[in-house]
């Protein structure tokens, strides 16, 4: 029996896995993954073309507890906008580098028996 | 898609057409917002609308849907909008087909997906009416409430799905049957008759010709001597709201949410007896978003202020402008509104803090300074617009024990009730040609000219009065309105010399 924490955990590695390999499909580069400060968590850091992207993944199997979109607060998108610019300050050779960044979010569903029932890709989600 | 619908705001009695424009966007974050200044009642709408809905059996759209309330420059208010929200967002995915032609939805969602009563559909029902809107949709509970304006198709609405199928032609709601005025009549039976109360035979006459003429009453008299009770009696001396005085309080009885559910038309005159803890906005009206105080629910009936002169000076003072021009004028920030309160003033008082000033058995206990301090309150403005003051002394012991015979005797309310009737029949033909006069007391003093009809020796008295006694002009006026009234009640034509020396006689204090 896999306590509840640890469960968690590695659904959410299998989210930012299959949001990865997604957004690397539609032609965007890795810059890091899981990045935190004293702040919060940024799940991927990835680059498009010439904009820095920030990307928080939610991952849900099956539909019995709402859809992934529902769970992204105004709150959770602000603390990550926080994160975000402080990633910016701390390394000033890539901001130097790249004028825009943006906030997008990858919401996945899964079947019951983990396979992929949809995945929602939104640009720019922090208005 | 985009859809609209109509609806209505409230600003202070006067509605005004709402669009309430939805979009579902099938682009950008899932999320369900609404503009267009919404308070916290209009904004806890996304919940219950979304819950609503789904118990309704219909997917929520998981997509970016936008809510704005035109004239977005309008603060709006109250949980109406619960209907015509969903009714844009089942129209914009395609589960709900809209009418073809213009109609108003108004109501309150209930989380599994009925309609709760809403406040306000009376004047929903009038502004439709105004603007040429046919069809209006509205919560069943309310429904009553609109059924009295003609020209317009009222359809309860018991829930969503009943409304999704109305629409798509599944299954029709008969629209509500036109209620005629004259039917709607509740006899409410008042807590006291006048045949239970004792002795009090002057008071007793005085409020007879105060409901008869709609004038104010002062009582002073000591504790437990059936002042508050007299007052209370006097609700059912009361003669009913004509049709038109009844359109007048219906509007603000629906604004306030006084209407019962399942309730239409008042037809019962207004009896409000505020705490004289009320506060002064209680007692007036006000609030950022003005709302009609006990004054303006009192229009066309009785404000009782039991214990007067422990109110507020403030809100005593404040009384003032209603008393005189029958509407208070309210102005804040957000605007300026007008509510009519063209009510009875019924007060009563001790005459003295300890409240046994005057009384033959008993020694008064107050100082003189308590006494000036308590008789402060009563301020000459105040009492200068009241037309019939009177003293209710303390009943003897040995008249208080009731015997049926003695009930018997005493004269029932039923019967004074017929006389004020005929009264303010008299009343009514004379007035037939003006508006918002209804009673003797409504009139403006350049009406009394024409409806005076003051005997020579009838005036000869009023003069000597009002010289001997140093009365001010506007007692001057007041007088000859009681005068009529008294006239009127004994159906004379024209006001006599015993008329006004009755009336004189309420006018007159002992102590002054």
């Amino acid at each position: 029996m896999m306590n509840n924490k640890v469960r968690n955990y590695k659904t959410g590695k299998e989210g930012e896995e299959i949001a990865r390999k997604f957004l690397v499909q539609k032609g965007f580069r890795l810059i890091e993954s899981n990045y935190s400060n004293k702040l919060g968590e940024i799940d991927l850091i990835m680059l498009d073309k010439e904009v820095l992207v920030f990307v928080e993944v939610k991952l849900k199997i099956g539909d019995k507890f709402g859809s992934p979109e529902e769970m992204i607060s105004k709150y959770k998108l602000s603390q990550i906008r926080r994160v975000a610019e402080t990633f910016l300050v701390l390394n000033p050779d890539i901001s130097k580098r790249l004028v825009k960044y943006r906030i997008d979010a990858v919401c996945i569903v899964l079947n019951e028996d983990k396979t992929i029932n949809r995945i929602n890709y939104y640009e720019n989600v922090y208005e | 898609m985009l859809t609209k619908v109509l609806s209505i705001a409230n600003v202070g009695l006067q509605g005004v057409e709402i669009e309430v424009e939805t979009n579902v966007a099938e682009k950008g974050f899932p999320g369900f917002g609404i503009v267009g200044l919404a308070s916290k009642a209009v904004e806890e709408a996304k919940e219950r609308v979304k819950t609503a809905i789904i118990n309704s059996e219909i997917e929520f759209p998981n997509a970016k849907v936008t809510i704005n309330l035109a004239p977005a420059d309008l603060p709006k208010d109250g949980s109406c909008y619960d209907l015509p929200i969903s009714v844009g967002v089942l129209s914009s995915i395609r589960e709900m087909t809209m009418p073809k032609e213009k109609a108003y939805f108004y109501g309150e969602l209930s989380l599994d997906g009925s309609l709760r009563h809403t406040k306000g559909v009376f004047l929903l029902a009038l502004l439709a009416k105004e603007k040429g809107i046919k069809k209006i949709f509205v919560p069943r509970m309310s429904a009553n409430e609109a059924s009295v304006i003609d020209g317009v198709e009222v359809y309860p609405v018991d829930n969503l799905k009943n409304l999704i199928k109305h629409l798509s032609g599944e299954k029709l709601i008969t629209p509500l049957k036109k209620v005629e005025t004259e039917e709607i009549l509740d006899d409410i039976r008042p807590e006291f008759d006048f045949a239970e109360i004792l002795g009090q035979e002057q008071a007793k006459r005085a409020l007879e010709i105060a409901a008869a003429g709609g004038h104010n009453v002062f009582m002073m008299g000591p504790p437990g001597s059936g002042k508050t009770m007299l007052a209370r009696a006097m609700s059912g001396i009361l003669p009913n709201l004509t049709e038109k005085e009844s359109l007048e309080v219906t509007k603000i009885y629906s604004i306030t949410g006084n209407i019962p559910p399942g309730g239409s038309l008042i037809r019962q005159r207004p009896f409000r007896s505020p705490h004289h803890t009320t506060s002064q906005v209680g007692l007036i009206g006000g609030g950022s978003n003005p709302r009609p105080g006990e004054v303006s629910l009192a229009h066309r009936g009785v404000l009782f202020l039991d214990e007067f002169p422990e109110f507020g000076r403030n809100s005593l003072e404040a009384l003032r402008q209603p008393l005189e021009d029958g509407l208070v004028n309210i102005s804040r920030a957000a605007g300026s509104v007008t509510f009519p309160a063209q009510f009875m003033l019924v007060a009563a008082a001790n005459p003295c803090p300890c409240g046994y000033l005057g009384d033959p058995k008993k020694d008064c206990k107050c100082s003189s300074f308590q006494i000036l301090n308590y008789r402060k309150k009563l301020s000459g403005p105040i009492m200068d617009r009241i037309d019939i003051h009177l003293t209710v002394p303390a009943v003897d012991v040995n008249h208080l024990m009731i015997t049926k015979d003695e009930i018997n005797n005493n004269e029932k309310s039923e019967a004074i009730k017929q006389r004020v009737i005929e009264a303010r029949k008299i009343q009514n033909q004379r007035f037939k040609n003006l508006a918002h006069i209804y009673s003797n007391s409504d009139m403006k003093n350049r009406h009394l000219k024409e409806f005076a009809n003051l005997n020579p020796e009838a005036n000869l008295l009023l003069k000597q009065a009002v010289n001997k006694f140093n009365l001010s002009a506007r007692v001057y006026f007041r007088l000859i309105k009681v005068a009529r009234t008294i006239a009127d009640l004994e159906k004379s034509e024209e006001i006599k010399q015993n008329h006004i020396a009755e009336a004189l006689q309420y006018r007159i204090k002992n102590d002054e």
